[in-house]
């Protein structure tokens, strides 16, 4: 039972870094159309910054972490900028352009980080639910990423920015004739999938240690939960991040950790193959 | 002119072997490799419309096929004749569900599967596992055996010069005007009587069966097999090779696969020279890519090709004849 019950927080903070992957891909797919392939990167470089404000600028923690997410911010608008700066560019080559922001990133990190993986102390102390021991972590990553969710929605819905993104996201064309600069609110869509991005990377790298390689594996999973609600859908986004995260840790506690992508991946394909067949069905 | 332009390219890189020395042989041997891949790439892409981010998993099984059946004692060209058909296979089978995604939903699953082939091997002990096969013998048939590097670039393009031929002469086909029409529209297409799914899946499977060819030879040539060395890197490599000279073009795909072998090899030779870093051929190598790719698709999203205005051929080609005429 407590083993179970281990498996399951330590899965659902994962998933929740996941959600948050996989908000930066809805936020910019909505607004944008583009699949921003260097989502995984953004979290590299939030958790990589994060790291060097601690041990090198020796910066307390939480200060060292905000200055990594907004790292992470200010690098997903200057590759907005780069993706979707130029007028006409089609989305195929918007997402070409995305992954190779994100092979050219790796040089850098490289040169910067070095390759081996990096990580810091997870928050000190663990906590007892139901037998099992549990680090204190979990409940960070978990609630920080609830109150951005929660805050991710006031933000669409009551601000004028977030509303004229949505608008973008509904009707880009009847949003450019009442007046919303669509371009702008791109490039807002691509900084705000850098902050999701980077806060996922901050909150994963105690739990994951990452290396500059590492975005690959975190894109795919946030893209595989973004994928759970179409790309539009930042609620369908957390529900596919949780059950990503509690499948893989499920897999990997009772089964053999080697197959946790598989499985997590063959759950995704799955799941994209009967959604299509459903559209085709219902069309 | 056109015929001109041929021979000379046939006759150069017939040549080019003779006076290449042994490390750029090597590069030479896997640009060919690439080049086979691309072009089906290119099919798949340019005229099919269907994106694929996980082309090298059939290169990988092309490899896996012929590394399993060789060390079994299979004869060499029984093992080669294998690795495309399985390749082409697997590709009509996962073809079936992957091909209902379209656009990034398909480039996703091509991905996705990919990372599954690639996890499923490492896990398998009778594919070698994390660590590969070594020690695969030589392409022979009978008692002859290839084991020169030159031996191999010459085969190499043979293969290279058959599948551009076999590409060319599809395109201009009914089935691949067809392609090209579910390229643009699915419904327009399906509305016209052609059979897009079955369309779809055949040009899958025939891409994937290139590249099972590659990948076959490629074990061959380098002797090892191992999922390391089919890293999802090398699918999106292979995009950019069909990518940077345009899309829809077998000579593209080709020079695409040359260039970007070439510059791999030239910012190699830069890294590795005295003085630098150990990190710096991957350094070098990740920068280029990444900025060569951003910069085309930034500045020419149409590929390298689109800088040609769409006259200039017609035009050079009138020229050539009114000097003709003259004489």
């Amino acid at each position: 039972m407590s083993e179970l019950v281990g498996y399951l927080i330590s899965g659902i903070a994962v998933g929740c870094g996941y959600a948050l992957l996989a908000s930066g891909f809805v936020a910019v797919f909505r607004v944008t159309e583009v699949i921003n392939f260097a989502q995984g990167t953004l979290a590299v470089l939030g958790g990589f910054v994060a790291y060097s404000a601690l041990t090198s600028a020796r910066l307390p923690q939480g200060l060292a972490e905000a200055l990594g997410v907004l790292a992470a911010g200010a690098a997903g608008l200057a590759f907005g900028g780069v993706a979707i700066g130029k007028r006409g560019t089609p989305p195929l080559a918007s997402l070409v352009i995305t992954l190779g922001l994100a092979v050219a990133a790796y040089a850098a990190e490289i040169a910067i980080w070095g390759d081996t993986p990096l990580s810091f102390p997870a928050l000190p102390g663990d906590f007892v639910l139901a037998g099992a021991h549990l680090l204190r972590q979990y409940l960070l990553v978990i609630g920080v990423a609830l109150v951005t969710l929660l805050a991710l929605g006031a933000f669409f819905t009551r601000t004028y920015t977030g509303r004229g993104m949505t608008a973008c996201a509904s009707n880009r064309f009847a949003a450019r004739a009442v007046g919303i600069n669509v371009r702008r609110m791109g490039l807002f869509a691509f900084a705000l999938g850098g902050l999701l991005g980077g806060l996922a990377g901050v909150l994963l790298i105690p739990i994951q240690p990452l290396s500059f390689n590492s975005d690959v594996n975190l894109a795919i999973s946030g893209f595989a939960a973004a994928i759970f609600g179409g790309l539009r859908s930042f609620e369908m986004a957390l529900a596919g991040g949780l059950v990503l995260g509690v499948a893989e840790s499920l897999v990997a506690g009772y089964a053999q950790a080697s197959y946790e992508t598989v499985v997590a991946l063959g759950l995704m394909l799955l799941l994209m193959i009967w959604q299509a067949h459903r559209r085709l069905e219902l069309a | 002119m056109r015929a001109v332009a041929v021979i000379l390219a046939a006759t150069v890189s017939l040549a080019l072997p003779l006076w290449l020395s042994a490390a750029n042989l090597t590069v030479y041997v896997l640009a060919g490799l690439y080049a086979v891949t691309a072009v089906g790439l290119s099919l798949l892409m340019g005229y099919a419309g269907q994106v694929s981010l996980g082309q090298a998993v059939f290169f990988a099984i092309g490899a896996y096929t012929v590394a399993v059946l060789s060390l079994h004692g299979v004869p060499a060209a029984a093992a080669l004749v294998a690795a495309p058909v399985l390749a082409a296979a697997v590709a009509a089978v996962v073809g079936v569900p992957i091909l209902r995604l379209r656009g990034h939903y398909l480039a996703f699953a091509t991905l996705a599967f990919q990372l599954i082939v690639l996890s499923v091997i490492s896990n398998t002990a009778f594919l070698g596992g994390g660590l590969g096969f070594t020690g695969i013998p030589s392409l022979g048939i009978g008692g002859a055996a290839l084991t020169s590097a030159r031996g191999y670039a010459w085969l190499v393009w043979g293969v290279t010069a058959a599948v551009m031929i076999l590409t060319r002469n599809l395109i201009r086909s009914r089935p691949g005007r067809a392609l090209r029409a579910l390229a643009t529209s699915e419904a327009a297409a399906e509305s016209a009587g052609i059979p897009v799914v079955r369309y779809k899946l055949a040009v899958f499977a025939l891409s994937a069966a290139y590249a099972g060819f590659a990948g076959g030879i490629y074990v061959f040539f380098i002797g090892y097999a191992a999922p390391g060395a089919f890293p999802v890197a090398l699918s999106v490599e292979l995009v950019v090779m069909v990518v940077i000279f345009g899309l829809g073009s077998v000579w593209g795909a080709v020079a695409g696969a040359v260039g970007i072998s070439v510059l791999v090899q030239v910012l190699n030779q830069v890294g590795t020279s005295p003085g630098m870093p150990q990190y710096m051929p991957t350094l070098l190598s990740y920068a280029a890519y990444g900025v060569i790719l951003v910069l085309i698709m930034v500045f020419l999203p149409g590929g390298v090709a689109a800088i040609i205005p769409p006259g200039a051929v017609a035009s050079a080609r009138s020229f050539v004849s009114s000097f003709r005429r003259r004489q």
